[in-house]
């Protein structure tokens, strides 16, 4: 199809004539000779793009342009070649008298079609996957709806496993997204707005919320926000949570993200606002707080006693991820009579032969931790097994045994380690456990002291914080204790009185 | 305002660099004590010794070749005061010494006759002292003998004498105890005695009897079987074994009581302050070498009867040893008195030692048998 090939040696003719630039805001004109011009120097250097000229009575002459593998290519033939250049003019309901007339009414049998005049638009519509069909003598382009885009099959979810809940995750494609939500939230009331973001990206982002549960302010400032972005491209909805978070300097989180559909239904039914981004599963989710990090997607579908526990084991490991290297070092350098005895004749015999001081021990294990994780996120999986095994070998077992390291000290980082793996939400493990360091370095000055100053800081911060609004603390601080009970506790469904939002 | 707080920030950064780790102390800089003591040498001298925690003896897994060291190294050092002494044994010894985990501090009888109220203070005074710690007084011995004895369960002696008053059903003497007890209107401290036993290791052997108001002195040991009494009394017992003779079922009874009750009352009838002890034990009969037989009701009340009544004739005895004898109320009546009659005390207080030793008390025990064992009588009954 088309005159693959051509359209190169064609444009380099044509490109000192007319410049992509100039075409900005430019109106087709009526001469097919003319526009085809104009989009060949537009689209010149792009192989891509085809363009297909055909003539029908020897004087109606159309001109089809198109990109290569996102539009299908059996709905053009069927629907739209084999009409004008077989069957002739329609003859069902209502007959048109000419081509022309044909496309004045939009006769074709595609879902969508529309009459654009303005070049730039139709290069837009040509990039994201329809068929633009020019007609000599006429000043428009007629647009059809054929795309076909390969993506990615739905799948179950990577980072965000449940044991119990949907199986589903979002894809890459936006539309695929917005129908999920749409099967989960089956009314009116789901609204989903879009936007395009990106001068050349061009990225499609839509706005989702239930209408009547949102509170207006959060959603007024998320499309503000969003309106706001001034970039060439969002190539994920990290770009964008760069965008719009409040406290870019702070290391926690302050949008919550989710590849589950699941999740994000959940959080529309709290009042929250999702913003689900074209070429990007992951989609964002405000206002958050910090309990929402602590948050697992199962959570409301286990039952609740169960959950409450889980919940606590949770919070306790999430303070050990980000204390227990600093509390080892507070007490055993600092406060050895606050260990009980027994434990800390222990520890100082394990640590008759170590070398260096506690807070470097501590701290180059925690290097090394670090770097194994890192290690084993950027491998390719075949390889991936042989980091744990390096791990495990060398830095657990070799390092004790040499004497270079002590064996508390593998102990308490990899239960620090460990702890800091139980956080569901795995962005919201990243402050943990960057605020180790400090803390480590804190408590290596001042002992327990240094820990307190650590606590503080970190408790004012995280007061001190919001998100679109909301306290990050909420609803304990401030104290709403209604709220309180889905922090605490998880309390029963059928106990939690219908359509509270604690936002 | 936000140069400023970047200048402030700056010059504050050094301060933390620069003036080093403030009082970190890796463990191994500390000398751990896992024990004291204290006591007098022949000619006079305040001894002080202490049992310092070799760690790389009591090992941990990564022992890698050598023989194994010594879990423990005992330190004898004198001086004028105990400051004086410690600071000797500091000098000797390369690493800070970290008292926070000392368990026991040790008496030796020598120093205890002559009186550890002076002496004692340095210990109790010091920040790092846990009060925890239990104190005995070393009957017929030295601390250092103490310390230097090894135990077989055990690395050191320390744990195994720290362990043991609860394992034998006492409510461990604490230093704080101690310091209670010294510093109360009335009572007299009651210290857990440790001496050489038979199968020659040290262990617990009774109380000794101190005056607190003569300077701390030891006044005199009760055995193992009168401290259970006087404990039972000021209720720091929680299960022993009584082990009597049934005249009446030609043998003798075991009794192993768990549940262990007291009451004090104190009667003023014309001036005079009597005080009417009542004890209540619950137990198992874990032997019988008598006829009788405790599943007969009437057999049971027999054997309740009489084990009460000869206890409570022990008991009766005990007191009137200690108000004869040692004329020390160690009993605590006289916090009884102080309870039940808070306006008469007032007056009283400053004559209770002498009061002590006249008071009438009257002692009543009752046992009770809850379990009568599966064998119900004696086997060679039959």
């Amino acid at each position: 199809m088309g005159r693959v090939g051509e359209s190169d040696v064609a444009n380099k003719q044509n490109s000192n004539i007319s410049q992509t630039t100039g075409n900005v805001n430019r109106n087709i004109g009526s001469s097919i000779i003319e526009n085809e011009k104009t989009f060949k120097s537009m689209f010149q250097h792009s192989s891509d793009i085809m363009y297909r000229e055909i003539t029908i009575h020897d004087q109606t002459k159309l001109l089809l342009i198109y990109v290569d593998g996102m539009v299908n290519t059996d709905i053009i033939v069927s629907n739209i070649l084999e009409p004008l250049m077989y069957k002739g003019l329609p003859q069902g309901l209502g007959a048109v008298e000419s081509v022309i007339e044909m496309f004045e009414q939009e006769r074709f049998s595609v879902l969508q079609t529309k009459k654009v005049s303005n070049i730039e638009e139709i290069s837009e519509h040509i990039l994201k996957g329809n068929l633009a069909i020019l007609v000599d003598g006429e000043q428009f382009a007629l647009l059809a709806d054929v795309k076909k885009i390969e993506t990615r099959s739905i799948s179950d979810s990577a980072i965000e496993p449940a044991l119990r809940g949907s199986r589903e995750s979002f894809t890459e494609n936006l539309r695929t997204n917005t129908t999920m939500m749409r099967r989960i939230l089956a009314t009116p009331k789901l609204k989903i707005e879009s936007l395009k973001i990106g001068d050349l990206t061009k990225t499609d982002v839509a706005v989702v919320y239930i209408e009547g549960i949102v509170s207006p302010p959060v959603l007024n400032e998320v499309l503000k926000r969003l309106k706001g972005i001034q970039t060439n491209g969002i190539l994920e909805s990290g770009i964008i949570e760069q965008y719009i978070e409040e406290a870019q300097f702070s290391p926690f989180p302050q949008i919550l993200n989710s590849e589950r559909p699941d999740v994000v239904a959940a959080s529309l039914l709290e009042g929250r606002v999702a913003i689900l981004t074209n070429g990007t599963p992951f989609s964002l989710i405000v206002p958050m707080t910090f309990w929402s990090g602590l948050q697992a997607p199962d959570d409301y579908h286990q039952r609740f006693l169960f959950v409450a526990m889980i919940r606590w084991v949770r919070y306790i490991f999430t303070i050990l991820s980000v204390f227990l290297p600093s509390i080892y070092i507070a007490l055993t350098n600092f406060h050895p009579e606050m260990v009980p005895p027994e434990l800390m004749l222990n520890i100082a015999a394990l640590r008759e032969r170590a070398p260096f001081p506690t807070v470097i021990e501590v701290l180059l294990m925690e290097f090394m931790f670090e770097g194994l994780q890192e290690a084993g996120l950027r491998l390719p999986k075949q390889i991936g097994p042989l980091v744990s095994i390096v791990g495990a070998l060398v830095i657990g077992e070799a390092a004790v045994s040499a004497g270079i390291i002590s064996a508390p000290v593998v102990i308490v980082v990899a239960t620090g380690g460990i702890a800091s793996f139980i956080i569901p939400r795995y962005s919201f493990s990243f402050p943990l456990r960057m605020l180790r360091f400090p803390l480590i370095i804190l408590s290596g000055i001042l002992g327990l002291f240094g820990i307190a100053i650590g606590i503080s800081t970190i408790l004012i911060h995280l007061l001190h914080l919001q998100s679109f609004g909301t306290p990050y603390l909420s609803p304990v601080a401030p104290l709403n204790k209604r709220g309180l009970k889905d922090v605490l506790l998880r309390w029963p469904q059928k106990m939690v009185k219908k359509e509270e939002d604690q936002i | 305002m936000k140069h400023t707080a970047k200048i402030c920030f700056q010059l504050l950064l050094p301060l933390f660099i620069t003036t080093g780790c403030w009082n970190l102390k890796e463990p191994d800089q500390l000398a751990f004590v896992a024990g004291n003591g204290l006591d007098l040498t022949q000619d006079g001298k305040l001894e002080a010794s202490a049992l310092l925690v070799t760690p790389s003896g009591i090992g941990g897994g990564q022992i890698s070749g050598g023989e194994k060291k010594e879990s423990f190294h005992v330190m004898n050092t004198t001086g004028k005061n105990v400051s004086d002494a410690l600071a000797n044994m500091q000098s000797m010894i390369s690493r800070v010494v970290f008292a926070g985990h000392r368990d026991i501090f040790l008496v030796g009888q020598k120093l205890a006759e002559k009186g550890i109220g002076d002496t004692i203070d340095p210990f109790m005074r010091n920040a790092q002292s846990d009060m925890r710690a239990m104190i005995y007084v070393v009957k017929n011995g030295r601390p250092q003998d103490v310390f230097s004895s090894e135990p077989f369960f055990d690395p050191f002696i320390t744990t195994t004498l720290s362990e043991e008053q609860e394992a034998i059903g006492l409510k461990p003497y604490l230093a704080r105890e101690f310091v209670v007890d010294v510093l109360s209107d009335a009572t007299q401290p009651l210290l857990p005695a440790v001496s050489l036993n038979p199968s020659k290791q040290y262990s617990y052997s009774g109380s000794a009897i101190l005056d607190k108001d003569d300077g701390v002195k030891l006044v005199g040991f009760l055995d193992k079987k009168e401290s259970n009494y006087a404990l039972w009394i000021t209720n720091r017992i929680t299960s022993f074994t009584l082990t009597t003779y049934v005249p009446e079922g030609g043998g003798d009874i075991s009794l192993t009581i768990d549940t262990v009750g007291r009451r004090i009352r104190v009667k003023q009838i014309d001036e005079m302050i009597q005080i009417d002890v009542h004890l209540t034990g619950e137990g198992a009969i874990i032997e019988n070498n008598t006829n009788l037989d405790p599943s007969n009701r009437k057999d049971l009340l027999l054997i309740q009867e009489k084990i009460s009544q000869k206890t409570q004739k022990s008991i009766q005895q005990l007191v009137k040893k200690v108000q004869k004898e040692y004329k020390m109320d160690i009993f605590g009546f006289g916090e009884s008195v102080h309870q039940q009659y808070p306006l008469q005390w007032k007056t009283m207080k400053h004559n209770w030692p002498k009061t002590f030793p006249t008071l009438h008390v009257s002692v009543k025990v009752d046992l009770q048998c809850r379990d009568s064992g599966l064998a119900n009588s004696s086997l060679n009954r039959r």
